[in-house]
């Protein structure tokens, strides 16, 4: 398997009035098709900042990143977005469709702003895969929490990325739609797709081929689970 | 023009109908205001050149006085008439510069119960122009009499005649007369204290003209004057040069202001007393256009940013998703040019549905000296509204679309989960 990410020494430091914040102090990482990471750990452990730098949408303050083989340490966000354009796909743990749009029009939109055409053909496919067939034409509104994530990661495998990323994409679910969800990942991983999640459910980070568990901006404890074996 | 992102600028712009509304309506009336101004500005110098072109000389002499008094007098009509020693005529025919030249004799008379519409009590005045009729004719020759039931025959009168009278076709409509009717008319003789009244034919009604000249009584030079009891009078000289330049114009008038009590006036002159005369109401409209333009502007920058603030969140999304900053530039400035667009539609149309109140208020403020519309939305009026709209929009969208366009995704997701 093909490693899609590679991060050494990884730092992201912010200044809070005269203090320096280390979010993330250090960190190696190095993440493979088809592999699907847990990140751990409790809130300000430094999970998001991790999944921010990993998915180019912050640049680290020291440290080096190759996504996708491209090296992305010290590039500015004009430069970042051409690395994220096309290969990596978001969840966000607040779905964060547009309200204004359906779910088959939110579901294209990441091809709009690529300059691809929508292939209706390939729309109906993802719909499928994420059971929302039904549900195409709704409005978020009118959609369940579960089914709003569902679409989000529709959205998310419209461009077919190779890298998917979900910060806490189960944290405003209940347990069974949570847990629907990762399994919709895990055939994701099945597939090829490179998937990171964040997660302060310790039960989903077994079901993930790897679990890294951050503290204070460092890794404390890396494990491959039962899952992957 | 950018098209990928025009379904979604829609979409969100409807989001907020209210607002949309509001802020699309303030440019709206900038719009509106900036359109009736142009309207003003194109219909009354057109209304000017019209009646100018349509009074048929390029030079008036007459008797001294204030210069927009008589500019006005032959353009729309006017009391305080001053009068000419007749004999001016016969002085100044026999210039070898002048094309053509016609004496008119204006007087007003009291229209007393003679029409339909009057009562008993009520008096009314009228413009009664004694002509030569062949050369005021030679000098609009587009006058054409009114044909039809009622009107057939309609023909100049005799020059000798003393009770023979040609309609002006608005004066002819409002006293519901046709040729053969009667006509009355109460003249007080120069220097008689006792009114006279006096009982005319109709021989003949003029077409429209959309001049002063539709609320008219014609009649032959000798019977005015006679009527009004000043048989050696005469109010203006219409006269064509045979080259009508500035040079010419200047040279004619030193040679003809040695008379004592003339001046001389081309119609030139009068068109800029005219236009002067309005110049300030309208730089006074223009400030307030200028005034609701800044105000819209204002409006517009603040809807749209307030608008990005809003979508914080969701811009950063996109940007995650793959969009560029040129992608979010475009489509907050899209935004921006629809609103924009919207408004200046709405206040076209509100400008053009509104012309004739607009043309009511101008007329009830002042008297612009000039007959029919003054006000003229014209196509290319429009276009040029629209045309600053969208340029307003350019500018309004430019720092809320920077403002977007820089946002970087990792802080726009954070302050929209906030």
């Amino acid at each position: 398997m093909n490693t899609l990410i590679e991060a050494r020494g990884l730092k992201r430091y912010y200044r809070r009035g005269s203090e320096t914040v280390k979010a993330l102090d250090g960190v190696d990482v190095s993440i493979r098709e088809g592999e699907m990471v847990a990140v751990l750990g409790p809130s300000g452990s430094g999970k998001t900042t991790l999944i921010n730098l990993l998915s180019c949408l912050d640049a680290p303050t020291e440290g080096t990143l190759t996504v996708a083989g491209k090296s992305v340490a010290g590039l500015d966000e004009d430069r970042l977005v051409e690395v994220r354009r096309g290969v990596l796909g978001f969840v966000f743990q607040r779905f964060h469709l547009l309200p204004t749009l359906t779910v088959t029009e939110n579901i294209e939109l990441p091809l709009t702003f690529l300059g691809r055409a929508p292939d209706p053909k390939r729309t109906q496919e993802i719909l499928a895969m994420v059971g929302l067939t039904d549900r195409a034409a709704h409005l978020p509104n009118e959609l369940s929490g579960g089914q709003m994530q569902r679409a989000a990661i529709a959205r998310a495998l419209m461009i077919e990325p190779r890298i998917l990323v979900a910060d806490e994409p189960t944290g405003n679910l209940d347990k069974k739609t949570g847990e629907s969800i990762f399994r919709l990942f895990k055939q994701l991983a099945a597939k090829g797709l490179a998937i990171i999640i964040t997660t302060h459910n310790a039960s989903f980070g077994r079901e993930a081929d790897r679990a890294i568990t951050l503290e204070d901006g460092r890794i404390v404890k890396e494990e491959r689970t039962d899952a992957a074996k | 023009m950018p098209t990928r992102y025009l379904g979604l600028a829609l979409k969100n712009l409807k989001r907020r109908p209210v607002r949309t509304a509001l802020t699309a309506a303030g440019v709206g009336l900038a719009v509106a205001v900036a359109v009736s101004l142009g309207g003003f500005v194109l219909g009354y110098r057109q209304a000017i050149d019209k009646s100018i072109e349509m009074l048929g000389f390029q030079v008036m002499i007459m008797a001294k006085g204030c210069p927009y008094e008589a500019a006005t007098l032959m353009l729309k009509g006017g009391t305080g008439l001053l009068y000419l020693p007749s004999d001016t005529y016969r002085k100044v025919k026999d210039d070898p510069g002048i094309e053509a030249i016609t004496p008119i004799f204006v007087g007003i008379a009291q229209k007393e119960a003679g029409g339909v519409r009057d009562d008993a009590s009520q008096k009314t005045f009228t413009v009664l122009d004694g002509i030569d009729v062949p050369s005021f004719v030679a000098m609009k020759p587009w006058l054409k009499f009114k044909s039809g039931a009622g009107y057939s025959g309609g023909k100049w009168f005799d020059p000798a005649s003393k009770d023979e009278v040609v309609l002006g076709y608005e004066l002819a409509e409002y006293e519901q007369r046709k040729v053969g009717d009667s006509y009355y008319a109460t003249v007080t003789p120069f220097g008689k204290t006792d009114p006279v009244r006096h009982e005319f034919k109709v021989v003949g009604v003029l077409e429209r003209t959309g001049t002063q000249d539709d609320g008219t009584v014609f009649l032959p030079i000798d019977a005015a004057r006679d009527a009004f009891n000043r048989p050696k009078q005469l109010t203006i000289l219409g006269l064509k040069l045979k080259e009508f330049n500035a040079a010419n114009m200047r040279e004619f008038e030193n040679k003809w202001l040695k008379l004592p009590e003339v001046q001389v006036v081309s119609l030139q002159q009068v068109k800029t007393t005219l236009v002067s005369l309005v110049g300030t109401a309208q730089t006074m409209i223009a400030a307030v256009a200028v005034i609701a333009v800044i105000v819209a502007l204002i409006g517009v920058v603040n809807t749209i940013l307030m608008s990005v603030y809003e979508r914080t969140g969701e811009i950063g999304v996109m940007k995650a998703l793959g969009a560029r900053r040129g992608d979010i530039f475009e489509l907050i400035w899209l935004e921006t040019l629809m609103i924009c667009l919207l408004g200046s539609i709405v206040g076209s149309i509100g400008a053009w549905v509104g012309a004739g109140l607009v043309e009511k208020a101008i007329k009830s403020l002042a008297d612009l000296g000039v007959s029919g519309s003054i006000v003229r939305i014209t196509p290319g009026v429009i276009g040029w509204a629209i045309s600053g709209s969208l340029a307003l929009g350019f500018f309004a969208g430019l720092y809320p679309a920077w403002r977007a366009a820089s946002m970087r995704p990792v802080d726009a997701i954070g302050e929209g989960a906030a």
